[in-house]
C-alpha cells in the first residue's frame, strides 16, 4: 500500500507555563519593545474586561462576553495585523478590535445595545462582532478573495472559537480557502469550552487544527497563553498570506477563565480545580513574570502602567454612560441606501408613539 | 449564594494569596463577618462574608492563589442562583398562582351566532340611507343583502314609514307561535262550566288552577311533551301550569310549579310572585321553562271562545273567556245560570278526541263543584 | 399530580412525561445536558434518562436538524432544540427541504415525526440575534406544523401533542413569558390538539387575536376594554400553522371587528396571512377594517431601543379603540 498523505500537527511555545523560556527568542531586534507593548495591552484589555463585568452586573450594561485568559491571543492579533488587513472577530475580540481603532466606549456601546458601537469609522473595513457562530469565517472568504482578485498584498484574519469550528461555515470556510489558496489566517480560541460542552465532546479529533488537513491548508498549534509564540506564529502566517503563499488555521490552545456570558455561571457544568489549574497556566502573569526576569519591565513601570489603564478606562465608561440613546428614527434610518415609502410611514408612526402622551414615550 | 466567589479587588489584581482562614467548614458566619485575609502584590485585604449562613466548604488553603471570579466558599443548604438563561433577563414570576383558563376552537356564543351578512359597501349604504340591517332579509345568494334589498327597504320606509324590528318577548313569541303553527295538529273543543253553585267570593283563577291539576291526573296524557322529530312522548308526574300574563311589553308566560300538590294558599302566593316579577321585569328566564300545560285565562279582558295556540313541546292549552250570565234549561224550566266558556286545543298528534273530551269533561266536573274538594 | 409551575418548567415537564412514556424519545442539542439547557429547560433530563437519550451535540444546527431528521425517519422522536430563534437559519435547508417533504415525497413511506424547539421573541434586554421573531418563515413552509404556546398549561399540552405528532412540528417558546407567571399543570401526559385555536376570553364586541408572548399585552388590553364596558374576544391561535381558520372565522362572525397583534414584523407577518382568511370568507360579517398591531418592518434593534420596537398593551388599546369606533 502506498501511503498518499502523511501530515504532521506542530505546537509552537516559547515560555513554559511559569513564565520560563523553553527555546531561544525569535530574532527579532525590536522584540523587548514588541513585548511591551503585548504587556501593556493585555493589561489594558484585562482592566477593560473586568469593568465591563461590573457595569452588566451594577445594570449600567447588558450581557457581556469575557475575554478573561485570551489576552494574549487577541492582543498579538491586533498588534500583528497591518491597517490594510481586514479583522473577521467573533464575539471575543475586545482587545484586537481596541488595538485596531475601535474605541474602548464603542466596545461598551455594543455591549450595551446600542448599534453605534460598530460604526465608527475608525473601525476601518473591520467587520463588527459576529453572534451566529462561525459565520463570519466565510465573510473572511469572501474579504480574501477580493484581496487576491485584486491582487492586493493584504489578508484577512477570523477569529473563532472552539465550538465554531464544529459549524458547517467553519468548515465551507476551511475548504474554500484551500480550493482557492486565500490570503487568510483562522485563528481558533480554543478555550476548551463551548459555554458548557466542554472540547472532548465537541469533535473526536485529537486537535483541531488538524481540520486543516481536509482542506489541504497549514495548521498549526500554539500555546495561547504565551504572547511571545502566538507574535511569532501570527506574524509568520500573516506574512506568509499577504505573499500569496495561502492560508493558516492556527489552533491557539487556551482556557476560559471567566464565565461564557456575564449571565452564565460556569459553576453549574465545570470542576473547580481546574479552573484554578488554569489560572496558573494563564498568559499575563506568564509573560509579567518573562519580562522581569529579562529586565524588560519593573514595578515602577507596573505601577505607572497601571494607574494609566485605570484613567484611560475610566474615561472610556464616562464617555460610554454619557451617550445618550439613539433617537427612535435610528431603527429605520439604516435599513435601504433610500429609505422605501412604507418605511417612511412605519418611521413616523414611531416618533409619535415615542413622542409625549404617545404608546412609546419614555418619560 | 450557593457559592461565593472572590470579588474585584481593584485596581487591576485579579489574584490574591490566601494568608488565613478565619473561619472553617461547619461555622455559621453572619453578615460582614471576616471570613479570610488574602495578601494582594499590593496589601492585605480581609474579605468580609456576604450573607449570613453556614459554610460548607473552602476553596483552597492558606498559600494558594486564588483569582477573582474563582470560588472562594461554599455555603451549606443554599439554592445555586441562577439567572435561567445565558444572555439577558428572563423576569421571574409573581409569587402566587393561577389556573389556565380556554375554551378549545371558538367560543359556545361565536358557535351559535347569526351574524347579518353584508359587505362594506352595502353597510355604508344601508348607513346612509338609514336602514337597519337587521330589520331586511337578503336575496342574494346564501342570504346575503344586497344594495337592491337596501334600497327597497328604503323605499318602504319612505313610503309607508319606518319598520322596526321586533325585540325582546314580542320577537319570541312570533318566533313561537310560527314554529306551533309549522308543527302542531290543532283541534279545539268549545264547552261551558256552569258556575251557579259557586259562592260568591269564588277565586276563579285558583279553581281553574286546581281543576287543571285535577283533570291532568285523570288523562295525563295531555300533560306531557311530544317532540315531533324523533316522535316521542315525555309524560310527566308532576303539572308545571304556564300561566299567560299581559303586559303592554308582550306576552309573558311564567310557570307555576307542581301545581297538584300545592295548597291553595301556596298557589296563590306563587302566582302573585310571578306577577309581580312579571310586571317589574324582575323575572329570571328560569321561571319561564319547563310548562307541562299552559292556561290563558282571557276571561279577565274580553272574549268568549278562542283557538289558544300549544306551545311546543306542550300538546294542550285551555283557554277561560268572559264569565257571563246565560239562560240554561234546567229539567224543562229556564234559568239563568253563570258560565265560564272554556276552550281546549289539543294537539291531534298525540291525543285523540276522546282523551281531550273526557279531560274537558273531568276539568268540568271539576270546576262546577262549589269548593275545590277532591272528588 | 398538580405542579405550580413556569412556562420553561412546564416544557421540562412534558419532556420529562414524554421521555418517560416512550423509550424513542430522545433530546438532543447544545448544553441540553449537565447544564439542563442555557434556560434550563432541559433540567434533570440527563441525570433521569442518561447520556444515550440525552444528548449534548456539537456547535452545529444545520447538524442538528438534519441529524433529528435521520433519527425521526428512524423510529426514534428526536426532541432537538435550537438555542435561540435567531440560530435557526442554518436548520432552513434541512427542515425545507427534507423535514418539510419527507412524507410527501415518499409518499408516506417515510415521514419525519421530528420536534425542533427554539426560544424565540424579544424583551429580554439580549445583544443582538438573540430576540428574532420569525415564525412567519416558518410558517410558510409546506408538510411543516408551527406552534407557539402562551401559558404553562398549553406549552405542557402542547409539547405533548407536537411530541406525539407524526409531522415536522417547530415549537416556538415566547421566552420573555417563560417565567412570568406560574400555572397550576396537571402532568396527566394529555396532549391538547394541534389543530385549534383557543379562546381565552368569550367576548361580543370585538375579536383580538395573537399568540405567544403578546398574548399577555393582549389579555391586558381586553381587560381594560372590559371597564370602559366593552366585552373583548381574545383567541389565542397557538397553532400557527397550519391555521385554524374556522375559530378565527366563526368570532369574527360574530364580533364583526378584529385586531390582530404579533411582535414580529408586518410586512408577511402571519397577521397578514390571517388578514386576508378573514377578508376572503368573514368580509360579509365585518364592520370595520381588519387591524394589525405589529413590530416595525426593521431589523429588531439592539436592546437599547428595543421597548419602542415591541408593541405593548397602549397600542392595542389604540387600534381597537379605533376599530370599534369606525363606521
Amino acid at each position: 500500500m502506498e501511503r498518499t498523505f502523511h501530515g504532521e500537527i506542530y505546537l509552537t511555545q516559547y515560555l513554559d507555563t511559569q513564565g520560563t523560556l523553553v527555546q531561544p527568542l525569535p530574532e527579532n531586534p525590536q522584540l523587548a519593545e514588541r513585548l511591551r507593548d503585548c504587556y501593556r495591552n493585555m493589561v489594558l484589555a484585562r482592566a477593560l474586561d473586568t469593568k465591563a463585568i461590573a457595569l452588566q452586573r451594577t445594570g449600567q450594561m447588558g450581557t457581556y462576553a469575557s475575554m478573561l485568559g485570551a489576552e494574549a491571543i487577541d492582543v498579538t492579533i491586533g498588534l500583528c495585523m497591518q491597517p490594510s488587513d481586514v479583522l473577521v472577530p467573533y464575539y471575543r475580540n475586545h482587545a484586537s478590535q481596541h488595538i485596531r481603532g475601535a474605541a474602548m466606549e464603542d466596545l461598551l456601546l455594543y455591549w450595551g445595545g446600542d448599534e453605534r458601537g460598530n460604526a465608527n469609522p475608525a473601525m476601518n473595513q473591520d467587520f463588527p462582532n459576529c453572534v451566529p457562530i462561525a459565520t463570519q469565517a466565510l465573510h473572511a472568504c469572501g474579504v480574501a478573495s477580493a484581496m487576491k482578485i485584486r491582487g492586493e498584498k493584504r489578508c484577512a484574519l477570523t477569529v473563532c472559537g472552539d465550538g465554531g469550528t464544529s459549524k458547517g461555515d467553519f468548515m465551507e470556510a476551511l475548504n474554500v480557502a484551500g480550493a482557492w489558496q486565500l490570503p487568510i489566517v483562522f485563528v481558533v480560541n480554543n478555550n476548551q469550552w463551548a459555554i458548557s460542552v466542554p472540547r472532548a465532546i465537541q469533535c473526536g479529533a485529537p486537535t483541531l487544527a488538524q481540520k486543516a488537513f481536509s482542506a489541504g491548508i497549514r495548521g498549526e498549534q500554539v500555546d495561547g497563553n504565551d504572547a511571545i509564540a502566538m507574535h511569532e506564529v501570527l506574524s509568520r502566517a500573516l506574512e506568509r498570506a499577504r505573499e500569496g503563499k495561502g492560508p493558516t488555521l492556527i489552533e491557539a490552545l487556551s482556557y476560559r477563565l471567566s464565565d461564557h456570558t456575564t449571565a452564565d455561571d460556569a459553576t453549574r457544568y465545570r470542576d473547580n480545580e481546574e479552573l484554578k489549574a488554569a489560572w496558573e497556566r494563564e498568559p499575563i502573569k506568564r509573560l509579567q513574570t518573562f519580562l522581569h526576569q529579562q529586565g524588560w519591565w519593573d514595578e515602577a513601570q507596573e505601577k505607572a502602567w497601571q494607574s494609566e489603564v485605570a484613567l484611560m478606562v475610566q474615561g472610556a465608561v464616562e464617555r460610554y454612560l454619557s451617550t445618550d440613546p439613539q433617537p427612535v428614527e435610528s431603527m429605520f434610518d439604516h435599513l435601504y441606501e433610500e429609505m422605501p415609502s412604507s418605511v417612511q410611514e412605519q418611521r413616523d408612526w414611531a416618533q409619535v408613539k415615542a413622542m409625549k402622551g404617545g404608546s412609546h414615550h419614555e418619560s | 449564594m450557593k457559592y461565593f466567589k472572590l470579588p474585584d479587588l481593584g485596581e487591576g489584581l485579579p489574584e490574591a494569596d490566601i494568608l488565613e482562614w478565619h473561619i472553617q467548614e461547619g461555622d455559621q458566619v453572619t453578615t460582614d463577618q471576616v471570613l479570610v485575609s488574602v495578601e494582594t502584590a499590593k496589601a492585605i485585604i480581609e474579605i468580609p462574608s456576604p450573607q449570613d449562613g453556614e459554610i460548607a466548604h473552602l476553596f483552597g488553603q492558606a498559600g494558594d492563589t486564588i483569582h477573582t471570579g474563582e470560588p472562594l466558599i461554599e455555603f451549606a443548604n443554599e439554592e445555586q442562583e441562577d439567572t435561567g438563561t445565558v444572555v439577558g433577563e428572563i423576569s421571574a414570576a409573581e409569587p402566587g398562582t393561577s389556573k389556565d383558563s380556554f375554551i378549545i376552537g371558538a367560543a359556545p356564543s361565536s358557535r351559535n351566532h347569526q351574524q347579518v351578512q353584508a359587505t362594506p359597501a352595502v353597510r355604508a349604504l344601508a348607513q346612509r340611507l338609514q336602514v337597519d340591517l337587521n330589520s331586511i332579509s337578503g336575496t342574494g345568494q346564501s342570504g346575503h343583502i344586497t344594495p337592491d334589498d337596501v334600497q327597497k327597504a328604503a323605499d318602504m320606509n319612505r313610503l309607508h314609514g319606518p319598520v322596526e324590528p321586533l325585540k325582546g318577548v314580542r320577537k319570541q313569541m312570533a318566533r313561537t307561535m310560527s314554529q306551533s303553527h309549522a308543527e302542531v295538529v290543532p283541534v279545539t273543543l268549545f264547552e261551558d262550566a256552569d258556575l251557579h253553585s259557586w259562592p260568591a267570593d269564588s277565586d276563579i283563577t285558583m279553581r281553574l288552577i286546581q281543576a287543571i291539576a285535577y283533570a291532568c291526573a285523570e288523562v295525563p296524557i295531555l300533560n306531557s311533551w311530544f317532540d315531533g322529530q324523533s316522535m316521542a312522548l315525555r309524560q310527566h308526574e308532576a303539572t308545571h301550569l304556564g300561566v299567560a300574563v299581559d303586559t303592554d311589553k308582550g306576552l309573558f308566560v311564567p310557570v307555576l310549579r307542581d301545581i297538584g300538590t300545592r295548597t291553595t294558599d301556596d298557589l296563590r302566593t306563587g302566582l302573585e310572585c310571578l306577577r309581580t316579577d312579571v310586571r317589574n321585569r324582575t323575572i329570571p328566564a328560569s321561571e319561564l321553562q319547563g310548562a307541562t300545560i299552559t292556561l290563558s285565562n282571557f276571561g279577565t279582558l274580553a272574549g268568549r271562545y278562542a283557538t289558544p295556540i300549544i306551545v311546543p313541546p306542550q300538546v294542550a292549552i285551555l283557554g277561560a273567556g268572559v264569565v257571563r250570565e246565560h239562560p240554561v234549561a234546567v229539567n224543562g224550566q229556564l234559568e239563568i245560570h253563570r258560565l265560564m266558556p272554556l276552550s281546549l286545543t289539543f294537539d291531534h298528534r298525540v291525543a285523540t278526541g276522546g282523551e281531550a273530551a273526557r279531560f274537558l269533561a273531568a276539568l268540568i266536573k271539576q270546576l262546577e263543584q262549589p269548593f275545590d274538594e277532591q272528588l | 399530580m398538580s405542579h405550580n409551575i413556569t412556562m420553561v418548567e412546564a416544557v421540562n415537564l412534558a419532556l420529562k412525561r414524554a421521555m418517560h412514556n416512550s423509550e424513542d424519545v430522545v433530546v438532543l442539542g447544545e448544553d441540553v445536558g449537565p447544564n439542563g439547557g442555557v434556560f434550563r429547560a432541559t433540567v434533570d433530563l440527563r441525570d433521569e434518562f442518561g447520556p444515550r437519550r440525552v444528548l449534548d451535540t456539537p456547535l452545529a444546527e444545520a447538524m442538528i436538524a438534519g441529524l433529528s431528521i435521520g433519527m425521526a425517519a428512524q423510529g426514534l422522536k428526536p426532541v432537538a432544540e435550537i438555542q435561540f430563534m435567531g440560530f435557526i437559519f442554518p436548520t432552513l435547508e434541512q427542515i425545507m427541504c427534507h423535514a418539510a417533504r419527507l412524507r410527501n415525497r415518499t409518499r408516506g413511506r417515510l415521514s419525519c415525526p421530528m420536534v425542533l424547539r427554539a426560544p424565540f421573541g424579544g424583551g429580554i434586554h439580549a445583544p443582538e440575534h438573540h430576540s428574532e421573531s420569525t415564525e412567519a418563515l416558518l410558517a410558510h413552509i409546506p408538510g411543516l406544523r408551527v406552534v407557539i404556546p402562551s401559558s404553562p398549561a398549553r406549552a405542557y399540552g402542547l409539547l405533548l401533542a407536537a411530541i406525539e405528532c407524526p409531522d415536522p412540528v417547530i415549537f416556538l417558546e415566547p421566552k420573555r413569558i417563560y417565567r412570568a407567571s406560574k400555572q397550576a399543570v396537571e402532568d396527566n401526559g394529555i396532549a391538547l390538539p394541534l389543530d385549534t385555536c383557543f379562546t381565552l376570553r368569550e367576548g361580543s364586541d370585538i375579536t383580538l387575536i395573537s399568540w405567544g408572548a403578546m398574548i399577555t399585552e393582549t389579555l391586558q388590553a381586553a381587560d381594560q376594554l372590559a371597564s370602559q364596558g366593552i366585552s373583548a374576544e381574545v383567541i389565542d391561535v397557538a397553532s400557527v400553522s397550519p391555521l385554524d381558520s374556522e375559530t378565527l372565522l366563526a368570532s369574527v362572525q360574530k364580533t364583526g371587528r378584529c385586531v390582530i397583534i404579533h411582535e414580529a414584523p408586518r410586512s408577511g407577518g402571519v397577521g397578514a396571512e390571517i388578514s386576508a382568511i378573514l377578508a376572503e370568507k368573514g368580509l360579509l360579517a365585518l364592520q370595520a377594517p381588519i387591524a394589525r398591531v405589529t413590530g416595525y418592518d426593521t431589523v429588531m434593534p439592539y436592546y437599547r431601543l428595543e421597548q419602542h420596537y415591541l408593541p405593548n398593551t397602549q397600542d392595542i388599546l389604540e387600534s381597537a379603540q379605533q376599530t370599534l369606533s369606525f363606521s
